[in-house]
């Protein structure tokens, strides 16, 4: 009897769950590629299984060594990286991380890099039949690589090609497109990408920027140009965001500079459907966890009964 | 590895922009391996600038009196940008976020089965940081380290009371010939190389990179294995964010990028490309 009386006292849990497409999320809050590694790395320091979803580090088929460093370098609340998707390759991700990362409740979302149209065909095909994966992350906004042949995130067309070719062989596996801020409407590129049969986009990857010593006047990474990430493009991000989330139907992932509750908040607000936590992963390894439990606090001390209710709420 | 908010005990100024920075913090401390570092955040608040942690190795641990027992860190800080400068600026009581202890340590273990005789410790500078608790293993284990120690001039070669406080053999050199004798510290090394048996013998090495190198140069020439604590910046320490990279031999010969934050901060010589210093 005393314990009904308590818990008819006390405020009820706020619904925290968001679907992007078929794929739903304990709550919004996920990590972003190539911050967070895979997983596993930082299951000792928080618990993987509060947030809705891990988005692992960029896999393409074959293993890739990597751009030569210095390939980061620390900017005014932000940092530049040119890691050039090193990686371990789709093989030794199936065989050495993914069995251990299988094991947690979270959505494992696998982001993809290609050189070519027919690297992400390969990778994306392998992927699609392996047990474990929640959803496949075409990246095809990485500043760090040159390439050859297709250049993505130039012309909406190929953004076009490449999602549409992708989707074709993920029978199984939603797929989500993560976009390049480094265009000039970011709206074409979201309606292409949708249009293609993208599922979600996550909006945005990091800026082109640059930083010289100038001791040495020489660029403080070795590959010249690097990608700005960081609470420095968060403003960036959420104008882009609140643009894509106007331009499509489908769901908006909110990516850039997030590391606090607030910043989370002020994406969904602007229509993301969930958000994805990077830099602040680097020196806070456990964000992803309190921007999670933030968010719970704060529909609790406000009323609101379930999260999708501030999705898209913005007053303008 | 953990993540605490930790307090400042005491803080000494070393002169020359050093400093000796205890934090309390009897978990970590008790985790500590020879040659593994912590990552600092500089700044009170975990998103306050800079944001990036900065990686310190640990120069000891700090025992309660009496009973021994570790209860806290001492890191070597050198004041060389705006996160050390914020650190060397602590005051007793206030706290930082420090994770770890973190990284590859030593390879100590031949040495408790007897087959190493002498461990040369070859230190450049604020390198020294790396080898203090190396030391006092290696005197556990019955092994006698030699300390040959460089710098530029006297002040860059802090806390090398320590080292003769532990009566071991010391070689200093410094740039101007004001502490020990002039030039570079792989003279004397050479020469303690050149005149002993060196079977048994094992070097360690943490400096500049043209230093390691040289002392490198010197353990592949006269056959002895050496170990070195490799520097990088660094975003994460926890192999997520692939920037603190060396290029480096792979166990298949093959060159490859390795993390200094997992693959490191100790390696092999022999593994390091010293050819393609990382900055």
């Amino acid at each position: 009897m005393v314990q009904k009386q308590v818990k008819k006292q006390a405020d009820p849990s706020p619904r925290l769950e968001v679907d992007i497409g078929a794929v739903r999320l304990r709550n919004p809050v996920m990590t972003a590629s190539g911050t967070f590694a895979y997983g596993v790395e930082f299951a000792h320091l928080m618990d993987l299984d509060a947030i809705g979803g891990i988005v692992v580090k960029g896999i393409s088929m074959k293993p890739i060594k990597g751009n030569p460093p210095p390939r980061i370098w620390e900017t005014s609340s932000g940092m530049l990286n040119a890691i050039g998707w090193q990686n371990i390759g789709a093989v030794e991700f199936v065989t050495a991380k993914l069995p251990a990362l299988r094991k947690y409740r979270t959505n494992i979302v696998v982001n993809i890099v290609g050189f070519e149209l027919d690297d992400y065909l390969e990778v994306a095909r392998f992927l699609n039949d392996c047990p474990g994966i929640a959803a496949l992350e075409l990246n095809i906004s990485c500043p760090n690589v040159k390439k050859g042949g297709f250049h993505f995130n130039k012309d909406p067309r190929d953004a076009h090609a490449v999602t549409a070719q992708t989707k074709k062989v993920c029978t199984r596996l939603p797929l989500w497109v993560k976009l390049s801020p480094n265009v000039t409407d970011i709206c074409e590129f979201a309606r292409a990408c949708e249009e293609a049969g993208a599922d979600a986009l996550s909006v945005i990857n990091t800026l082109v920027g640059m930083a010289i010593d100038v001791e040495r006047r020489r660029p403080r990474l070795k590959y010249v140009t690097g990608g700005l990430s960081g609470p420095a493009i968060k403003p960036v991000a959420l104008r882009m965001v609140w643009q894509a989330c106007r331009a499509v139907k489908i769901p908006v992932i909110g990516v850039g500079g997030i590391a606090t509750t607030e910043d989370a908040l002020e994406f969904l607000i602007a229509g993301a459907r969930a958000i994805q936590v990077g830099t602040a992963n680097f020196y806070n390894p456990a964000a992803s966890q309190r921007i999670a439990a933030g968010l719970a606090d704060y529909c609790r001390t406000r009323g609101i009964g379930d999260i999708n209710d501030i999705i898209g709420s913005l007053r303008t | 590895m953990l993540d605490r908010r930790i307090k400042v005990r005491e803080i000494r100024d070393l002169g020359g922009g050093n400093h000796l920075l205890t934090m309390n913090s009897p978990e970590q401390a008790r985790l500590v391996q020879p040659g593994q570092f912590m990552m600092l955040k500089c700044a009170a608040g975990l998103n306050d600038n800079p944001l990036l942690r900065r990686p310190f190795s640990v120069f000891d641990v700090d025992r309660t009196p009496g009973a021994g027992r570790p209860r806290g860190l001492v890191l070597l800080i050198k004041e060389v940008g705006a996160g050390s400068r914020m650190l060397a600026a602590l005051k007793p009581g206030q706290a930082i976020d420090v994770l770890g202890p973190q990284g590859r340590p030593f390879e100590i273990a031949p040495a408790t089965q007897g087959l190493v005789s002498a461990a040369c410790l070859v230190a450049g500078g604020v390198g020294i940081a790396a080898l203090y608790l190396l030391a006092q293993r290696l005197l556990q284990n019955g092994v006698a380290p030699v300390l040959f120690y460089g710098g530029r001039t006297a002040a860059d070669l802090v806390l090398r009371e320590y080292f003769e406080r532990l009566g071991l053999e010391t070689h200093y050199t410094t740039e101007d010939a004001s502490v020990g004798e002039a030039g570079l510290v792989t003279s004397p090394l050479e020469r303690f190389l050149r005149s002993r048996i060196r079977a048994g013998v094992r070097a360690y090495a943490c400096g500049p990179w043209a230093m390691m190198k040289a002392a490198h140069d010197l353990a592949v020439r006269y056959n002895v294995p050496c170990e070195v604590s490799l520097e990088a910046r660094m975003g994460c320490s926890l192999g997520a964010c692939m920037g603190c990279v060396i290029r480096a031999f792979g166990d298949d010969g093959e060159e490859q990028y390795l993390r200094v934050c997992l693959d490191g901060p100790i390696m092999d010589s022999r593994r390091v490309d010293w050819d393609t210093p990382p900055v």
